[in-house]
């Protein structure tokens, strides 16, 4: 009987065994076939901003270039202005991600560990953000903008983009000051700290995963912003343009005779800064820093 | 150093509910007090109220001279240590531990000197420079100590910190944490729902249930003479042994009898607990302490005053130096609220064992373990019948307890 038993046991060990390992191939099949889709375009991308105009739209598009020269690199870079569109957006983006961030979790913060009339409502407003179109508010954004003086102002974006980020932010970041012991932040106040230096000090540390994936988060929208800025920055303000619309100006202003290589270009130079920013923090959202702070 | 002192202290939180009822304590300066109850007995929220991290509903708590109720827990100057420990997770243990003085501005040397001083107390000195992840469970806890003690408070406030230990760790946990509040003898509140803990622990206990302070005595007297059948279950490990029984006085002086057994209750009982001659005739609550208990056999020559009865052993519980030996008497198990309350926190199994035994009370005696006694045996136990409990049937208090006589 005993015997029996173990046999079953064993068989049975086996057989969650392979269940396991054809889910676990299958799965793995799919995540190819997602990277593959990931991957594909944007190196085709990069390979397409060495080719020329003929070679991309010859019989084999999928064809390596056939020189590698920095041309349309150069093309891009000085004469669409490029340079100048990703400086600006490099300005813009660390600007509004840092203050979305910074009043984002402050706001998140109070909201998710002290109690006092409205705090409800408060959070609700926040998340009720999250399902207002940007297309309905262009119209009075305009206006607004216009009436204040900051259209056309970097100023101005970067208050709109803070603005269209906080209620995700603050939607994230509650949930996720939430989760955190709050005997920590008791500790802190035991030992003297004040609110804001338990903020600051002790819960912004432990919440820094969750701070990581939000200001990615938030990096990477922003970046690709084209709507908005397309309506805060117009055409006379040209040397205050971001990157998406440099890019898009490579393929419209040309109309038939497009640069099509350099803006692929444009396009390379558009995704490396993110790349950059994902690889250097995708790091630290790993070790979860909470460890140790508990039983 | 201080005395803490709450009066009529009262949290009502949001809803009605009570967690703590008109709460009067003293903690003398240097005492080491225990609060202890069952889970939801208010025991945390009256140390949280003193720590300041809870409002106070009403009433006042003063620690030293002040009146605290409304001054932020940094200037209470007292230090907590938590159940779960709650150590800044990105500062290295000697960071943990100078926290709190570098938010006071304490000089530097003086900062060194403190965080030296309790390392060494504590054995942490060689992971000063670790950071909380990378240290067990046992000296998590010791860095909580630590930081509490390098603040130099006039008060310590523990929230069950030993309640996330392994069993051994808890106990060497327990000796030392004596050791310290010998050594430094500040005022300390420790919150526990362990009725060992407090027992070894405090220098007095204050028990509560529902958010009402039940009685405050030194361990001792605790378990001598509880005030009412709530802590008589509640404190003592096995807890006490009840059962309703009738108080009757005859030519052979006064008896208790309940099931089949009649026992002898000396004069000298009625000496100390005025009132109990008012119950003759009565029915009344018995309760016996299993450490009241002896195998007559082991017992033989030291019998003078015990009374024999000859009971079957269900089951047997061997712990080495002596044998839990548990067995039905033909009474029904007594339920009062007091007895379901305290049984209700305490060891499940014998709660869950009480089904078992039908209409009969299941007891427990402790006896030597020299008594060999096996399951299904027979067995003749004697009691100490000065040591015999009465309790009112329907208010479950102590009859005799001095708390009680007036009432």
């Amino acid at each position: 009987m005993p015997v029996a038993s173990a046999e079953a046991s064993t068989s049975r060990k086996q057989g969650r065994g392979r269940s396991v390992n054809v889910f676990g191939g299958l799965s793995h099949v799919a995540l190819l076939i997602w990277a593959v889709l990931v991957i594909f375009p944007i190196v085709w991308t990069f390979l397409a901003s060495f080719k020329t105009n003929t070679e991309l739209f010859g019989d084999t598009p999928l064809a390596l270039p056939h020189q590698f020269h920095w041309d349309a690199w150069g093309r891009a870079w000085a004469k669409a202005h490029i340079g100048l569109y990703l400086v600006n957006t490099i300005k813009v983006v660390a600007i509004s991600t840092f203050l979305t961030m910074l009043f984002g979790s402050m706001a998140a913060y109070v909201l998710a560990r002290y109690t006092f009339f409205g705090n409800k409502a408060i959070y609700l407003l926040f998340v009720s953000g999250l399902s207002f179109p940007v297309f309905l508010a262009l119209a009075p954004l305009w206006l607004t903008m216009k009436n204040l003086g900051l259209l056309g102002t970097h100023t101005g974006v970067v208050l709109v983009y803070v603005a269209y980020s906080l209620p995700f932010t603050v939607f994230f970041l509650t949930a996720f000051f939430r989760t955190l012991p709050t005997s920590v932040g008791e500790a802190a106040m035991m030992d003297g700290c004040s609110h804001t230096r338990t903020f600051f000090q002790i819960m912004m540390p432990m919440a820094k995963p969750g701070l990581i994936s939000i200001t990615i988060f938030n990096v990477i929208g922003q970046w690709n912003q084209y709507l908005l800025p397309i309506v805060l920055l117009p055409g006379d303000a040209q040397d205050k343009w971001l990157i998406t619309q440099g890019i898009a100006n490579i393929s419209t202003n040309a109309g038939y005779e497009a640069d099509w290589a350099g803006l692929f270009a444009a396009l390379s130079m558009a995704i490396i800064p993110v790349l950059i920013v994902y690889i250097i923090f995708q790091r630290q959202i790993q070790s979860g820093l909470t460890t140790g702070a508990l039983k | 150093m201080a005395s803490i002192v709450l009066s009529n202290v009262d949290k009502i939180y949001a809803g009605g509910v009570k967690a703590v009822n008109g709460l009067n304590l003293e903690i003398r300066d240097g005492e080491f007090m225990v609060l202890v109850g069952p889970s939801g007995c208010g025991k945390s929220t009256a140390l949280r109220m003193i720590a300041g991290l809870e409002d106070i509903s009403g009433g006042e708590i003063s620690i030293g001279d002040r009146v605290v109720n409304h001054l932020p827990p940094k200037d209470r100057d007292i230090a907590m240590v938590f159940q779960n420990y709650a150590l800044y997770p990105h500062m290295t243990v000697e960071e943990n531990l100078a926290f709190g003085l570098k938010l006071r501005k304490m000089p530097k040397a003086e900062i060194q000197k403190r965080v030296g001083d309790a390392a060494r107390m504590l054995g942490l000195e060689q992971y000063l420079k670790r950071k909380p992840a990378a240290l067990s469970g046992g000296q998590r806890q010791r860095v909580a100590m630590g930081r509490a003690i390098v603040r130099e408070p006039q008060a310590f406030l523990m929230d069950e910190p030993l309640s996330n230990l392994d069993a051994k760790l808890r106990v060497s946990m327990r000796a030392s944490l004596n050791q310290l509040h010998e050594r430094l003898g500040v005022t300390t509140v420790y919150v526990t729902h362990d009725q060992v803990e407090a027992m070894t622990l405090g220098d007095r206990v204050c028990v509560l249930r529902d958010g009402l302070l039940q009685q405050v005595d030194t361990p001792q007297n605790l378990f001598d003479s509880p005030v009412n059948l709530f802590v008589a279950g509640f404190m003592g490990s096995p807890s006490m042994n009840f059962t309703y029984a009738e108080l009757t006085r005859d030519d052979d002086g006064a008896a208790v009898a309940f099931a089949d057994y009649k026992l002898p209750v000396p004069d000298s009982t009625f000496d100390e607990k005025p009132g109990l001659d008012r119950y003759i005739g009565k029915k009344i609550i018995l309760g016996i302490r299993p450490s009241d208990f002896e195998d007559s056999v082991a017992a033989n020559g030291n019998a003078a005053g015990w009374v024999r009865i000859p009971v079957r052993a269900n089951v047997t519980e061997e712990l080495g130096s002596e044998i839990n030996v548990l067995f039905t008497i033909d009474a029904p198990p007594v339920e009062h609220k007091d007895t379901v309350a305290a049984q209700h926190d305490g060891d499940e199994e014998e709660a869950a064992a009480l089904p078992l035994a039908g209409d009969k009370s299941l007891w427990t005696a402790r006896v030597n373990a020299r008594s060999h006694v096996r399951p299904g045996q027979d067995i003749e136990l004697v009691v100490d019948t000065h040591n015999l409990h009465f309790f009112d049937v329907d208010s479950g208090l102590s009859i005799g307890h001095e708390a009680n006589v007036g009432a």
